[in-house]
């Protein structure tokens, strides 16, 4: 979060305690979760903001101690596609809403999964981001048509139709990130070659 | 480097090891496969909860159940219902015609097994409401009955052990997981079926009321 003003990074940890503390609220939870969409594309992101929010007014010496572990960021990387391959099993919604303890798990994984891209983005390098990107979006594309397209409910508490719109979010914000990224790209090589020509 | 590689192959295991456990093995990916999976290796006895309907004394439904002598398909429903349900309704319907067909020869096996219908909707659906809902249907007594639990908290803790999870959707109607539940003799769910599976589900309650008992 280096593009925010030195004067609002205080607010960081803050901001993502607060946002965490109202995702844990009972009312927030039975809001969010009561719709699959809602469950999945505002409470999931809304979740990993926090962790990443958290991992961001991390000290120093707490991010030099994680760097030993991450590697060109690559175990972090790691880490959030295999939580997000995890949390894509239409099983795992329905079992959040019954079982506490892994309601629970649900939320750690997702702030682990915020926490970890932040601290491994960065170091992770064009490379290593493309890989990572390249295995994420085509799953969530691939789980999103799948929910789009299927003419039975997969999830037993939610409606058909809202899971055909989760579908289509799914699909439509794979396709953004992989844009948004890839204009990324092709603005940091531009400036390679620009900064090569001087 | 080393380290990083290290914990790369312990997160990896992990994660297989998670989805081991969602997923049974990788045989089921939603609640509805595992539920049905579940059932099949431990079978769940229907709760001793009180149920009324017409034709019947108030009695606990395991006791119903778990009359030593019949199998029963059981399905939920609410007589509200204009989708599903008629679908459903339908399929039991076939169902019946079946079991009359093969119930023709005296002492034929298919007389055990039996078909019954339990209402999520206790507080309409009472037994005036419910025998209505019979006729309407053309349900034969002897073969399919229809039964509600008065109390809504008896409901509740009935869907809950059956795993059945209703939603409402917004047009009055409700949304289940709907299914054929087969009951044995001694009153334990022992196996789910897909409404497309009738005949399956039928075959499967014949061959355990036929005496072969699992």
């Amino acid at each position: 979060m280096n593009w925010l003003p030195p004067s609002w990074r205080k607010w960081r940890l803050p901001a993502a305690g607060i946002l965490l503390c109202l995702l844990a609220l009972p009312a927030a939870r039975n809001w969010l979760e009561a719709s699959m969409t809602r469950h999945m594309l505002v409470q999931f992101p809304l979740l990993a903001l926090a962790g990443f929010g958290l991992a961001a007014s991390l000290g120093q010496r707490w991010v030099e101690r994680i760097n030993r572990w991450n590697g060109h960021g690559v175990t972090g990387l790691l880490a959030a596609a295999l939580l997000l391959a995890l949390l894509m099993i239409p099983r795992l919604l329905d079992l959040a809403l019954v079982d506490g303890w892994l309601e629970l798990a649900k939320f750690l994984a997702l702030l682990v999964c915020g926490a970890a891209v932040q601290l491994s983005w960065q170091a992770a390098g064009l490379l290593v981001q493309g890989f990572f990107l390249g295995n994420v979006l085509p799953m969530t594309v691939v789980v999103g048509y799948l929910f789009e397209s299927s003419p039975v409910r997969l999830c037993n508490a939610y409606l058909l139709g809202d899971q055909e719109r989760l579908g289509q979010g799914l699909v439509w914000i794979a396709a953004a990130v992989g844009l948004a990224w890839f204009a990324h790209l092709v603005l940091v090589l531009m400036r390679r070659d620009t900064a090569a020509a001087v | 480097m080393l380290r990083s590689a290290l914990l790369s192959v312990l997160l990896a295991l992990a994660a297989y090891a998670g989805s081991v456990w969602l997923t049974h093995d990788f045989q089921v990916w939603t609640a509805e496969g595992a539920r049905r999976l579940e059932v099949a290796l431990q079978p769940i006895a229907a709760p001793a909860l009180q149920i009324d309907g017409p034709g019947l004394s108030a009695q606990p439904l395991s006791q119903f159940l778990a009359d030593g002598k019949s199998v029963t398909v059981v399905d939920f429903v609410y007589t509200r219902c204009q989708t599903v349900c008629l679908a459903l309704g339908s399929v039991y319907q076939q169902m019946q015609a079946t079991l009359q067909a093969a119930a023709s020869p005296p002492g034929a096996p298919a007389q055990r097994v039996k078909l019954l219908s339990i209402s999520f909707d206790g507080q309409h659906d009472n037994p005036q409401v419910l025998q209505a809902y019979a006729s309407r249907l053309s349900a034969d007594p002897q073969l399919w009955q229809f039964v509600r639990l008065p109390d809504a908290k008896d409901t509740q803790r009935l869907l809950d052990d059956f795993q059945v999870v209703v939603v409402p959707n917004g047009f009055g109607d409700f949304e289940h997981n709907a299914a054929l539940l087969v009951v044995d003799q001694r009153g334990r769910l022992v196996r789910i079926f897909d409404y497309a599976e009738q005949q399956l589900a039928l075959d499967y309650a014949r061959h355990l009321a036929s005496g072969v008992s699992p």
